[in-house]
């Protein structure tokens, strides 16, 4: 009873989960009882996800301690609130995004589930960010896999959609296995599941190496989750053949996520204090975190740039290039600092903007040529002069060159680095940031500089994809110039940090 | 040797051996009915650990339900009976190796880092630790938020499977 | 319970996993591959149960309870993917599916 009281008293902590679900069952009850006609769904998801954003905002300034509330399951501090808000955005804009696409239209007869299955993966995404127990964790990386399975497959006419599916889940359901029986050893070592619990047992003189091992277990479920190195495999194919909105949706949302729980895990579960100049002091006898990720992200990045040089299909390249931009918000954790920390969440911010931006080009190209080979990318800044000019800023901010908004974002994950005498991994990294400018640069070449296929091909743009495409390109140059509120932004989060 | 012994060897050596027999039969009905030998034998072991909850639903969710939708899917697509092993005996070698390899090192690590030789607790403790009572209230009072997060996936997997298995639109 | 060590049940868990990874490695019938993840996720229950026992705590037995739960749902996923591109490509050997690379 006594536990049931204190949850009750500490609901209010959970109002963005809740309106999330009763989105959700409204969607679910609206599909079943209008059978005729869906077209205003979108709609309902749209208004409840931007009710929730607010519900996030509030969030953003609570000031709680762990041990009051949820019974220690949860933890809901800023930077919990902030991987929330991208996330919640994301879909906002994700929604957007599938009301202009072509190949979710021609499933119109199944927008109720698949608007559900987004509502499901919000929920175990706001679940994994907040969470501070194996178990939450465990359960709540399993929702936001299987939703994303379904979506993957989801227009299922296609054959790369299933196939698509098959391996996502092939993949996924290995490492959450690998997962699992990591977090098993983690019990039998402890005795519990709450990771502020274990870290105070492993304090207290631990086994090292057999935490060590359940550690590198555990890692493979998280490190499948942001396409980290060794388990990046699934990414390109699924990638590729997912619906181009579910593909920017995981690239940006099941990332941020992701990312969410690593740090959460690392500084619940490891991180014995935080010193005066920002630097985490590890407890006794755990993992070498440092010099782990440092391996993983060199990892990571050389392998999505260099097999992105090779890529023929824009989407593959682009999946590429989203495993090398977690090799670099990995260099933030690498440091296990809070101006790392700060750093990785202002590298978030222009992520999402600029890869949801590129992502929305792709598709509304395809949508009009019905192609994602950049062969066929011939000319089209000629056709669409609006559309080629958009891609270039996106690409030019994915390179990482002022006056754009991911040169901010990388140069303050250098600087990062730097200051934590990391200096030969920053230089890595700058390579990393070359060779990359090469493919990106590739398409724009195709864009611009070959002759058209097709001398009379014109691309119209509907008033409502000129309205969301700027609503993206005007902020990756705005913040390019002008970046002192996001930058204030990722610090205040970094402060509000909850320990 | 007591009966406790002869049951742990009874159950733990037929687990072991359905395994091994389950990943090298090439068609995969017997391979599922092995599987669900090796689920039995786990709910008995589950028995021997004073886990009578589990062992229970084991059987109901594993054995009963999980395989049964196995066994029905492959009954339905009913899929070539020739072997679909890895057709590289290479990879099959590499696969093995790192399996024994890793295996010995779980093994070193379980005798000779052995996690809680000094947390053994009475026999009384862990009958009690078993029951469905204990269970349930840690379900609904503690664990009510990993609850409700299991509703949301099993309502996910629901509307996921209807979507995937629906036939195609016309 | 008294008279088996726990290092007993621990080397049985541990020769399931691994038996299930190595399944998972070299069989090409997707529906044996899920069938070795099952069995993966069954030795790892298999040690939370142990532990749980060993050490009078019911919170690995609550774990395994979630557990079976996304292992339901986990297989009614799976095997409808299975149906779904049984219905396109009528094969279920992965490295026939392969339209794209692996």
């Amino acid at each position: 009873m006594e536990n049931l009281k204190t949850l009750v008293d500490s609901l209010y902590l959970l109002k963005p989960e809740i309106a999330i679900s009763c989105v959700l069952v409204l969607v679910i009850i609206m599909d079943l009882i209008m059978d005729k006609n869906k077209t205003f769904l979108p709609y309902v998801a749209l208004t409840g996800f931007i009710i929730t954003a607010f519900l996030v905002v509030e969030q953003y300034f609570f000031k709680t301690s762990i041990t009051q509330n949820l019974q220690k399951l949860l933890v809901i501090d800023a930077v919990g609130a902030f991987f929330k808000l991208i996330v919640i955005l994301a879909s906002c804009l994700i929604v957007y995004f599938s009301l202009i696409s072509k190949e979710v239209k021609e499933a119109f007869d199944r927008h109720g589930e698949y608007y559900a299955l987004i509502c499901g993966m919000v929920i175990g995404m706001f679940f994994m960010i907040s969470s501070a127990d194996l178990i939450m964790i465990y359960l709540s990386l399993e929702l936001v896999s299987l939703s994303s399975y379904v979506l993957a497959g989801f227009t299922k006419n296609s054959l790369r959609n299933s196939e698509a599916s098959l391996k996502y889940f092939v993949f996924g359901a290995m490492s959450s296995g690998i997962m699992l029986f990591g977090i098993s050893i983690i019990f039998g070592l402890t005795g519990t599941t709450n990771l502020l619990a274990v870290k105070s047992v492993m304090a207290a003189g631990g086994n090292s190496l057999t935490f060590l091992f359940a550690s590198i277990l555990i890692f493979a479920g998280i490190g499948y989750k942001i396409s980290a190195a060794p388990f990046h495999f699934w990414t390109p194919d699924v990638y590729e053949g997912a619906p181009i909105t579910i593909t920017a949706y995981l690239s940006i949302a099941s990332k941020a996520a992701g990312f969410a729980l690593l740090i959460r895990f690392i500084t619940l579960g490891y991180v014995q204090q935080i010193d005066a100049s920002g630097a985490w002091q590890l407890v006794a006898g755990s993992i070498d975190w440092k010099k782990f990720f440092t391996v993983i992200s060199i990892l990571t990045m050389t392998l999505g740039n260099f097999a992105a040089l090779w890529q023929d299909n824009i989407k593959r390249m682009l999946a590429y290039s989203s495993i090398a931009h977690a090799g670099y918000l990995l260099l933030g954790v690498v440091v296990l600092t809070n101006q790392g920390l700060s750093a990785v969440i202002l590298y978030f911010i222009v992520y999402a903007i600029m890869n949801l931006g590129a992502f929305l080009v792709v598709m509304l190209i395809a949508n009009k040529i019905g192609s994602e080979e950049i062969d066929d990318y011939k000319g089209l800044g000629y056709a669409t002069p609006f559309l080629g000019v958009c891609m270039a800023i996106f690409l030019i901010s994915l390179t990482g060159l002022p006056p754009t908004a991911g040169f901010i974002g990388k140069l303050y994950l250098f600087t990062a680095l730097i200051e934590a005498k990391m200096i030969p991994l920053a230089v890595i990294a700058i390579i990393n940031s070359v060779v990359s400018l090469y493919y990106y640069i590739r398409v724009l070449k195709h864009m611009f500089l070959t002759r058209p296929q097709n001398e009379d091909l014109v691309i119209n743009t509907s008033f409502a994809e000129y309205v969301i495409v700027l609503v993206l390109a005007v902020p990756v140059i705005l913040f390019g110039i002008y970046f002192t509120p996001i930058v204030n932004l990722a610090k205040n989060s970094v402060a509000l940090f909850l320990q | 040797m007591n009966l406790e012994i002869i049951l742990f060897i009874l159950f733990s050596v037929i687990a072991a051996a359905s395994a091994v027999i389950m990943i090298t039969r090439a068609n995969p009905i017997i391979s599922a009915l092995f599987l669900v030998l090796n689920f039995a034998c786990l709910a008995g072991l589950y028995l021997l650990l004073n886990a009578q909850f589990i062992a229970v639903t084991q059987i109901i969710v594993y054995a009963g339900a999980i395989m049964v939708l196995f066994l029905f899917v492959i009954m339905l697509l009913r899929p070539e009976h020739d072997l679909t092993l890895q057709k590289k005996s290479k990879i099959k070698f590499m696969a093995a190796a790192a399996g024994i390899f890793v295996f010995a090192q779980l093994v070193y690590i379980i005798f000779f880092f052995s996690p809680n030789a000094s947390q053994k607790t009475s026999v009384q403790s862990s009958i009690n630790s078993g029951t469905i009572e204990q269970i349930g209230t840690a379900i609904f009072t503690k664990y009510v938020i990993p609850f409700e997060a299991a509703g949301y996936l099993l309502l996910a997997a629901a509307i996921g499977a209807l979507v995937l298995a629906k036939k195609k639109f016309e | 319970m008294t008279t088996i060590p726990i290092e007993y049940y621990l080397v049985l868990s541990a020769f399931m996993f691994i038996t299930g990874v190595i399944g998972v490695l070299i069989r090409r019938n997707a529906i044996i591959v899920f069938m070795c993840i099952e069995l993966m996720l069954n030795s790892a229950n298999l040690s939370l149960v142990t532990f749980s026992s060993y050490m009078g705590n019911s919170i690995g037995q609550v774990f395994v309870f979630f557990v079976m739960t996304v292992a339901a749902a986990e297989a009614a996923i799976g095997l409808a993917i299975i149906i779904a591109l049984f219905r396109n490509k009528m094969t279920l050997n992965i490295d026939e599916v392969n339209i794209m690379k692996w």
